[in-house]
């Protein structure tokens, strides 16, 4: 009995210790419960998630604004219509198929024309039928864990060269995060050779800092270390001015102007012919940038809401 | 802002109400602790009728005495008025209860009742054993239906003893050659040297010739008698063997398989080969043992009525009515407990896990299987239908249906092993089929939605981080008195509530993201 009662004590001083105690010597990084109870709940309603997370709906708005995106060939939302979708499509020379609601970029396929006219994905030939298979399984919800889908054809994303001194392969996208249509902190995700094309931190790509205020790439974080280089390749990238650095900004403050949604994490990529182009928005943004941007965001947020 | 202060109001004021109400109820059960903690607790009547005879008629048998794994508290002794009672403590220890009258040909009955408080309790057997003193010789002397000197009794015990290495194994060879004979269900007095003959005995039979080859080999033994408590009625007493190792006694029960370990239901009452009831010969007699298992809190040295009597609420009431089976009262109360050990543990300290009463239903059923056999299970089963589904990734099938492929195959794999498992006598596999299928499923599906979701590599981190999960639930739920302490409190429900109201407002780092975000903290 005694014991127990000990332990209670414990517990009471223990939760009364984590209640009070305000981390004031780390008081600049913000952890998931502070960024879901400070930033996500509050400014994000549950309701306009779905605005984020179906691509298909946010593009509509992003198209509504006449906001620089990938230009949208077609949505297929019933197998009946694949068909007919695709004669319209396949006077393009390339194209990314994307489920709508689909998880960790699984379902992607981009294809694109060869010269002799066939389609190849990733390097191999792929046929009208596979393709047809490949959108039908969307939309039966293959990607998206079983739920009924929609399936987006757009435009095919060609990197600015601006990217290839860095790393030449890949699609390298700019994540800005916003709160109250102000930009808090950025980075750029480049794909490695150990990435499989991905940009993300998680799956082996790198983040590379950016100095906001003036649109220069600073350090390069592959999870572990800082490099003042890609992993992959010698160019210093220190100090870089960033292209089309101005519309990046313009573009990431108009769309978190026409989203209801306050706290964003938005996904840019640079086009070779068009420029900065939003490619989707997140509304649980990770908190790994701080980690690229050596800072914590609630600096980030004092500094920048401030001005 | 103000939701917000109605909030810390409402929590300090059911936290307020929930420790004052515990606060009345410590006194009288911090004055009632009780060290002695019993698993079960069971009301014994020993019930006799008789008639007496021309001459003086007797009735003897033996009482129970308290030990470190029981404890009896003794009733009332009813009898009638022409019958005289003592109690004697014989030279071997044993107490003897006897009833005497004078009267004739007239019918008596005797109700000697008492309380007996059991636990189990398991004996470490060291590898080779002290040498014995002289002054248990007795338990070496061959006797009547313990014929340790017999030269088949020797014959088979120079066997038993050949491939040992030490005393343990001797003795385990011993345990499991008479433990492997057939038993059957024979009433009548079987010797040792019979039980080898007819190759089948009861427990009385076994015992004997469990002791007898021990005391063959120079290993003090003994029969030892009580009986099995039930919730039930019952003439049959039980008797098990005794071995004398490094000045304990240590208990083997061939009949029923336990080795150096007595189950919290066993009353011991006498040892030495005798009969637990004797009178005079030749009289109309007849008895039966009444047992009532009683409900009860471990710690507490308190009666029914007692713990009913006890201010504010308790929900001793739903115990005592049996309106609800005690396992899953316990399973509904330490539920919600483990949920905020769950919750403490992913918001606080950043453990990924499957689900939040997940962790808290594995570590339930792992109090049933055993810790490791049940990980060891659990985790091998999980990743057998993370393998399995595999191909059925490769191939494209949708995802429901293929989660039912997967399923289904570790139902098919469940039911082999238990065949198998049975077949062989190979426990571990049997046990399988008791693992909560319901909880294996769910977390078979959630591993697999983590492949998706997050790619192998990360779902089996979590699948670890869950058992990481599972492993401290299991610490908190396997502390036996937590049951009991909800039922007398009800109220640290409450506080459950209101610590995990404040737990959803903590929005300090968690511990895993100190080490995440390291470069930034330096």
């Amino acid at each position: 009995m005694k014991r127990y009662v000990r332990i209670k004590k414990n517990l009471k001083t223990m939760l009364s210790k984590i209640l009070k105690i305000k981390p004031h010597k780390n008081s600049n990084v913000i952890g998931l419960n502070e960024r879901n109870i400070k930033l996500i709940y509050p400014n994000n309603a549950k309701k306009h998630y779905p605005l984020a997370d179906d691509k298909v709906l946010t593009k509509e708005i992003l198209h509504q604004y006449d906001i620089p995106c990938a230009e949208t060939y077609a949505v297929i939302e019933y197998n009946s219509d694949i068909k007919k979708a695709w004669e319209a499509c396949k006077k393009y020379k390339a194209m990314a198929i994307k489920p709508a609601n689909g998880c960790g970029g699984g379902g992607i396929k981009i294809i694109k024309k060869d010269v002799e006219g066939n389609w190849r994905s990733s390097g191999k030939i792929i046929t009208e039928r596979q393709i047809f298979q490949h959108m039908a399984a969307t939309i039966m919800g293959f990607f998206s864990l079983g739920s009924h889908d929609r399936v987006l054809v757009e435009e095919c994303i060609e990197p600015h060269p601006f990217f290839h001194k860095i790393y030449p392969q890949g699609v390298p996208d700019f994540r800005i995060i916003t709160l109250n249509h102000i930009p808090l902190m950025g980075m750029l995700r480049m794909p490695t050779d150990r990435s499989d094309g991905k940009a993300n931190l998680h799956q082996n790509g790198v983040g590379i800092g950016v100095d906001l205020d003036k649109g220069t790439l600073t350090e390069v974080y592959d999870g572990k270390n800082y490099f003042d280089h890609h992993p992959d390749n010698e160019f210093i990238v220190k100090d870089i001015p960033i292209p089309y650095w101005k519309e990046i900004l313009e573009i990431s403050i108009e769309t978190a102007k026409v989203f209801p949604l306050d706290y964003l994490g938005i996904d840019i990529v640079i086009d070779k012919n068009k420029g900065p182009q939003i490619m989707e928005i997140n509304v649980r943004p990770g908190l790994g940038i701080q980690l690229v941007n050596k800072q914590g965001l609630k600096k980030a947020i004092e500094e920048k809401t401030n001005k | 802002m103000n939701s917000k202060t109605n909030l810390r109001t409402t929590v300090t004021l059911i936290t307020l109400i929930a420790v004052i109400s515990i606060g009345l109820k410590l006194k009288p059960i911090i004055n009632n602790y009780d060290d002695f903690n019993p698993d079960k607790v069971y009301k014994v009547n020993y019930a006799y009728f008789f008639k007496s005879e021309d001459k003086g008629t007797y009735v003897k048998t033996f009482i129970p005495k308290d030990n470190l794994r029981q404890r009896i508290s003794e009733g009332n002794i009813e009898v009638d008025s022409t019958l005289h009672f003592r109690k004697r403590e014989e030279n071997n220890q044993n107490v003897r209860a006897i009833w005497n009258t004078t009267s004739r040909n007239t019918y008596h009955s005797v109700n000697y009742k008492f309380t007996f408080e059991g636990k189990d309790r398991s004996y470490i057997i060291p590898k080779t054993f002290i040498k014995v003193s002289d002054a248990y010789k007795e338990y070496l002397e061959p006797t009547l239906n313990i014929q340790s000197g017999d030269t088949s009794i020797s014959k088979l015990a120079k066997e038993l003893v050949q491939k040992a290495k030490n005393d343990k194994e001797v003795i385990k060879n011993i345990y499991d050659y008479v433990s492997a004979i057939p038993s059957a269900p024979i009433i009548t007095l079987t010797d040792a040297l019979t039980t080898i003959k007819q190759n089948k005995a009861s427990c009385n039979g076994k015992s004997r010739l469990f002791v007898a080859l021990s005391r063959n080999l120079g290993y003090p033994a003994r029969i030892k008698g009580g009986i099995i408590a039930k919730n039930s009625n019952k003439r049959t007493s039980h008797v098990w063997a005794e071995v004398l190792i490094n000045e304990t006694w240590i208990p083997f029960d061939t009949l029923n398989g336990h080795f150096a370990y007595l189950p919290s239901n066993y009353l011991e009452i006498y040892q030495g080969d005798e009969f637990l009831i004797t009178h005079t010969p030749g009289i109309q007699f007849d008895y039966t043992y009444q047992i009532k298992e009683i409900n009860h809190i471990a710690f507490l040295k308190m009666n029914s009525e007692e713990i009913r009597a006890l201010s504010g609420i308790s929900l001793w009431g739903l115990v005592e009515g049996g309106i609800m089976p005690k396992s899953s009262l316990n399973l509904l109360l330490l539920l919600p407990l483990g949920g905020l050990l769950v919750a403490f543990l992913r918001n606080v300290v950043g453990v990924k896990t499957f689900g939040i009463f997940l962790p808290v239903l594995i570590a339930f059923s792992l109090l049933h299987i055993g810790y490791l056999s049940g990980v060891i299970l659990f985790v091998g089963l999980i990743l057998l239908v993370g393998l399995i589904s595999y191909p059925f990734d490769k191939i494209g099938l949708l995802y429901t249906p293929k989660l039912v492929v997967s399923l289904t195959i570790m139902v098919g794999l469940i039911i082999i092993a238990a065949i198998i498992g049975l077949k062989y006598n190979i426990t571990w596999l049997t046990t399988l089929t008791f693992f909560p299928t319901i909880i294996l499923t769910i977390a078979a599906e959630r591993f697999s939605r983590s492949t998706i979701e997050d790619g192998y590599k990360m779902a089996i981190d979590k699948l670890f981080q869950t058992l990481l999960a599972t492993t401290i639930c299991f610490g908190l739920l396997s502390w036996k008195a937590l049951p009991s302490i909800l039922i007398i409190f009800p109220e640290i429900i409450l506080l459950i509530i209101t610590s995990s109201i404040l737990l959803g407002r903590y929005i300090g780092i968690r511990w895993v993201e100190f080490y995440r975000f390291k470069p930034l903290f330096n």
